[in-house]
């Protein structure tokens, strides 16, 4: 157990720290390629949706979609993602909430500051579960789900901000 | 059969009187068709006192939209807003009544719903525990009868306050705090046909799908009011939505179906397709354009069922035309790729709070509802593919427009190619707009809003 939340804290911190560094290619191989990244949408003050077919999400992205969503902020005509705030992610709270022979079931507590000369200094915060898959190359992500807890949200939502 | 409640109590209109700041129209807007001047001071955008008229004299006068019917489908279900500076809620009752209520006690004006939504057969106030049914009737001022006279809570009146006026348009529930309102149906106007080209769309009607999404934008509301209409950034702003979605579409096996195609040719491609805009009256304006692939549409499998219910002209408008349908002063019903609701509500001069919904015909299929969801993902939200490069759009055009003297809007584009009256779109409708112009990238739908708004500010 030590040596797989090791292994899945190192995994979740590396995800951090591409994603503030912008190693948007890093960060794409720690994803499989049947991954699915999902932040749901909430529900009154209580829930969030839970039915990505029926119900809305904030994000809803195979591995297709995020390499769209690097696309775009590479290219640098989104009037949103140019120029990029600065970002920091603090990861923690990492625990193993459960694993078979192939799959490790990981939750997460996340803080996002970032910066940036329009918004100024945006703080968002919330909980990740992961799915993940244990495969020759190591961990790697099956499906990432991100509760975001800040409700009227200043600023862009994207793949680098929470 | 619905029933819109509100009659049965008399309403209290709690808006301050009109004390008009006296500062003219014409300091804001240069309107002399006779000299093909249209133009807007950028000053109308941040002047706090013009921001003060705006709030009681539109939001606290005009019909707003509220809710849709669907988020109040139970007894007890409630939709917790605003309406300038009251706080007000719309819940269903008992039987199929809906009202819309101040959210303020009686007693010492607390708000009484403590969540955005929710469901609720008794409303108890946190403050002192009193207590109304969904239909608003008081069922308990606590310790009341030892302490209080019969007269003075009939003087107090212990029951929930309905807003003065409250309707429903097709399922979009509407509500007014002037007892002078016009009718509902007057107030929309001819913007009616373009409702009905959504609210047709299912036989069983429409519903609000779970999932929302709240943001704020760091402008001026009037920004959204005219971004919302405005045809002429699509193939700017939007360009990197297109090549975006696009480059995806490469890197996805091609299945053939049509419903994962997405509709970015559209945004690129607008000398091929034909395109309007249109000034409806009352302040709404309309902006559409052909689609590229009508079939790529989640409604394009009801074709024949349509056209056996409607016109060949109004099913051509209901799957091969994509339309933007702004109702003064803050509801936007978008039919593009996919459908949209978004309500815009301002907290400061240079401050919107900016809500949104999808919404889909009751019963589709799953394919096209997963296709709707996905492509409403894609484009309406805050964390979609496109609303934040808007949002930044909007905020950089307060930026620019905060200098003390910044100058004016002239509002042009277009003013070439207007007629009065309808296109040869608008007779397949068979509309009457005030104006018609044959072109997306065209300002001149602007006209009608600006026109209503300084009307109703300094009016």
């Amino acid at each position: 157990m030590t040596h797989l939340l090791e292994e899945a804290s190192h995994l979740l911190h590396q995800e951090g720290w591409f994603l503030d560094n912008r190693l948007w290619d890093d960060w794409l191989t720690l994803y499989t390629d049947d991954c699915i990244y999902w932040a749901p949408a909430m529900v009154g003050d209580e829930n969030w949706t839970d039915n990505p077919d029926n119900d809305v999400s904030l994000i809803y992205m195979d591995r297709p979609g995020l390499e769209a969503r690097i696309f775009r902020i590479e290219g640098e005509d989104s009037y949103a993602s140019h120029p990029l705030p600065h970002t920091s992610h603090l990861v923690t709270n990492i625990l193993v909430q459960g694993q078979t022979e192939d799959n490790v079931d990981v939750s997460a507590t996340w803080l996002v500051h970032s910066y940036s000369r329009v918004h100024g200094r945006l703080i968002r915060g919330g909980l990740y579960r992961y799915a993940i898959r244990k495969t020759s190359l190591g961990l790697k992500i099956r499906e990432k789900k991100i509760f975001v807890h800040d409700d009227k949200i200043v600023g862009p939502i994207d793949i680098y901000n929470i | 059969m619905l029933d819109i409640a509100n009659t049965n109590r008399k309403p209290l209109a709690m808006g301050k009187p009109f004390t008009p700041r006296r500062q003219s129209a014409q300091s804001f807007l240069e309107d002399f068709p006779e000299k093909n001047i249209f133009r807007v001071k950028r000053k109308a955008f941040t002047d706090p006192d013009v921001y003060q008229d705006e709030i009681s004299q539109i939001f606290e006068r005009c019909w707003l939209y509220l809710c849709h019917d669907s988020q109040v489908a139970d007894h007890g279900d409630y939709i917790s807003t605003k309406m300038g500076t009251h706080s007000v809620f719309v819940m269903r009752g008992r039987d199929e009544t809906i009202n819309c209520f101040y959210d303020s006690c009686p007693h010492r004006g607390s708000k009484l719903t403590s969540r955005v939504s929710g469901n609720a057969k008794t409303i108890t106030c946190r403050y002192h525990g009193w207590c109304f049914n969904a239909d608003g009737d008081c069922t308990l001022v606590r310790g009341g009868d030892d302490a209080y006279r019969q007269s003075d809570l009939d003087r107090i009146g212990t029951d929930l306050r309905p807003i003065p006026k409250f309707g429903s348009y097709r399922g979009f529930l509407f509500g007014s705090l002037d007892p002078e309102a016009p009718a509902l149906e007057d107030y929309i106007g001819g913007a009616a046909p373009f409702i009905d080209l959504v609210a047709d769309q299912g036989p069983d009607g429409l519903e609000v799908l779970r999932g929302e999404s709240r943001y704020i934008m760091e402008a001026n509301w009037k920004l959204q009011t005219e971004n919302s209409t405005d045809g002429y950034h699509v193939a700017t702003v939007h360009r990197n939505f297109a090549t975006t979605v696009g480059y995806r579409e490469t890197l996805r096996p091609d299945t053939g179906d049509a419903l994962s195609k997405t509709e970015a040719s559209r945004i690129l491609s607008l000398e091929k397709i034909g395109s309007g805009g249109y000034d409806v009256g009352n302040g709404h304006m309309i902006n559409w354009a052909d689609r590229g692939n009508p079939e790529a549409g989640p409604l394009w499998s009801q074709r024949g069922s349509l056209l056996e219910r409607f016109s060949s002209g109004k099913v051509k408008w209901m799957l091969e035309r994509g339309r933007t349908v702004t109702l003064f002063p803050n509801l936007l019903i978008n039919d593009v790729a996919s459908t949209c609701i978004r309500v815009w509500r301002p907290l400061t001069p240079n401050l919107t709070e900016i809500e949104t919904w999808c919404i889909a015909p009751k019963g589709e299929q799953p394919e096209e509802r997963r296709a709707r969801i996905r492509k409403y993902e894609d484009f309406f939200l805050p964390s979609s593919l496109a609303v934040p490069d808007d949002v930044r759009a909007m905020e950089g055009a307060h930026i620019g427009s905060e200098a003390h003297d910044g100058g004016w809007n002239d509002l042009a584009l277009g003013a070439k190619t207007l007629v009065d009256g309808a296109d040869d779109a608008a007779r397949e409708l068979d509309i009457s707009p005030v104006n018609s112009n044959p072109g997306r990238e065209v300002e001149t739908p602007f006209f009608a809003f600006w026109r209503e708004w300084a009307e109703r500010v300094f009016g």
